[in-house]
């Protein structure tokens, strides 16, 4: 499996999309960094942390881990690459869960990137209230979400083989994100898959009075069937040329 | 007994009611070049497909080096090297980049191999050129150097002379026939040119519809190509009366073009046949004795079939 994520990343060598993925990671924190200073809105890191993980799930993550599946997965049917890999031969099933593995390495490095960059941007506005356990933290929480939020994105898999363009992902990421903006603050926000991450991972969801195992148990279900149809689809599909 | 690298009982595909391929037998000899030719949308690519794995059957059997791929899928698809329409290539990495992905998850990656296969198809001054910059010709060349990189025993090539030039169509038509001569490497090629398929293959099945109506050797083709003779006269309705007064048959034994008339029966009288025309006072232009082309002998075969 080493070589296979390997060769993804071989395979994105020169693809604008992965850095377009890491500019999407640093934006979170960008735009708070404007806010803190442009608009003299002062704080401590641990306001910025907890901002910037905020958006990043709720909002930007939702996008961009909408587009990096519709790319991982949807370039191979574009560029016609499926039929060569699986000649190699590659069974589906590997193949598949090669891809998963690099949507989640693909994830963590963004976390990394969203993380590393806030600390940045924070030094850089001059931010007081610097400790490395909040930074550790706050990584942690991110990591955590962004993990859950993983978990949650296998329906588009899904989408993404049956549906192998790229704007249909980028409309519905789009469209996803303001959804999740709309339900953030309702009272049924932790049974939403894509809202209940970021409440999970903040602690937030104590607030809401809701059963953090049902919040869970959605997140688990929502990806169990993203899973079971996108391999159930993809092994018994004939591969378009 | 006849050692078939590619065998396939009554193999059929069906799209909605269309059946794409129909109930197909195919054998293909060990060491061989099996040129499966039939015009676009005959089946070819399908079958194919079928045979690689990428697309399901809907009934029939395949069977490859005698066995069954669904139960040995690894250990037969490694032997396997083949392009199916154009080649599939990560459109932002370089020729040699795109062999390495191959050649790494596929577990033998050698950089001196890539090199060497990427010489064989003359594309070694272009391995660092980005695949989204190549030409269809080298598109192609470089699918047939990911097809025998890792030295396989059978290839499966669907139309890999298209957009190639005639230099291009040259040299991949001498490496195929080096593969399978010196290294006896199996070759199944599709085309629906058929002057390639003419010059390339050892066997013929030939497809339409959906339909392998049938497989025969090149020397069994030359034989059965109809011979005839053309006579091209000054006075085409006197010649059709003593045609009938013969009581030969038109579109049996002879067939009408223009002032021209093609024999294909008797044709050791034609010496005779000229006499009578000019004894019946007919001008006889032309006299040719001639044999049916690959293009003229398809066309009669399928609409026979």
């Amino acid at each position: 499996m080493f070589t296979f994520i390997e060769m993804e990343f071989l395979k994105l060598k020169r693809s604008r999309i992965f850095l377009l993925s890491m500019l999407g990671a640093i934006l979170p924190p960008l735009l708070m960094f404007i806010a803190v200073t442009a608009f003299d809105e002062g704080g401590a890191f641990e306001a910025l942390f907890t901002n910037v993980n905020m958006y990043m799930t709720a909002m930007f993550a939702v996008l961009i881990f909408a587009i990096i599946i519709s790319y991982l997965f949807g370039r191979e049917y574009n560029e016609h690459t499926l039929k060569t890999m699986l000649t190699i031969p590659i069974s589906r099933e590997k193949f598949l869960a090669s891809k998963y593995l690099m949507f989640l390495v693909w994830i963590g490095i963004l976390t990394v990137v969203t993380s590393v960059s806030t600390l940045a941007f924070g030094f850089a506005a001059g931010l007081d209230g610097f400790s490395l356990k909040l930074f550790v933290d706050s990584f942690a929480q991110l990591l955590y979400a962004n993990v859950l939020l993983f978990l949650t994105f296998s329906p588009f898999v899904f989408v993404s083989l049956f549906i192998t363009n790229m704007v249909p992902a980028m409309i519905g990421g789009a469209g996803l994100a303001l959804v999740n903006l709309m339900v953030y603050g309702q009272n049924w926000a932790p049974f939403v898959p894509w809202v209940s991450p970021y409440l999970i991972a903040s602690g937030e969801i104590a607030e809401y009075g809701a059963s953090i195992t049902v919040s869970y148990a959605i997140i688990l279900v929502t990806f169990v069937i993203g899973l079971a149809i996108s391999y159930i689809y993809f092994k018994r599909a004939d591969v378009s040329l | 007994m006849v050692d078939y690298v590619i065998e396939t009982n009554q193999l059929s595909k069906i799209y909605s009611k269309n059946k794409a391929v129909n109930s197909v037998n195919m054998h293909v000899e060990k060491g061989k070049i099996y040129g499966l030719l039939g015009k676009n949308g005959a089946g070819k690519t399908t079958t194919m497909c079928m045979l690689l794995n990428l697309t399901y059957p809907s009934s029939g059997d395949i069977f490859l080096f005698g066995k069954n791929p669904k139960r040995h899928s690894k250990e037969i698809y490694s032997k396997v090297g083949s392009i199916i329409e154009t080649p599939g290539f990560y459109e932002n990495l370089t020729a040699y980049e795109n062999l390495k992905v191959i050649a790494k998850i596929r577990g033998d990656y050698n950089p001196y191999t890539i090199n060497s296969v990427l010489e064989m198809v003359n594309l070694d001054n272009d391995k660092s050129k980005k695949f989204r910059d190549f030409s269809l010709g080298m598109k192609q060349r470089l699918g047939i150097a990911a097809a025998i990189m890792h030295s396989p025993e059978l290839l499966i090539l669907d139309e890999p002379i298209n957009g190639l030039d005639p230099f291009g169509i040259k040299e991949i038509r001498v490496l195929l026939k080096r593969l399978s001569h010196e290294f006896g490497i199996t070759i199944l090629i599709s085309s629906h040119i058929l002057s390639e398929i003419e010059n390339i293959a050892d066997v013929i099945g030939f497809m339409d519809d959906g339909v392998l109506i049938d497989e025969i050797s090149k020397e069994e083709l030359y034989d059965r190509l109809n011979k005839f003779v053309e006579f091209e006269v000054s006075d085409i309705e006197l010649a059709l009366d003593l045609f009938n007064k013969l009581e030969l048959k038109e579109n049996d034994d002879f067939a009408v073009d223009g002032h021209t008339i093609r024999l294909y029966t008797h044709l050791e009288m034609r010496d005779k046949f000229n006499a009578l025309f000019v004894k019946s006072g007919i001008d006889v232009k032309k006299v040719n004795l001639c044999e049916e082309n690959l293009e003229e002998f398809f066309t009669r075969f399928v609409s026979n079939n």
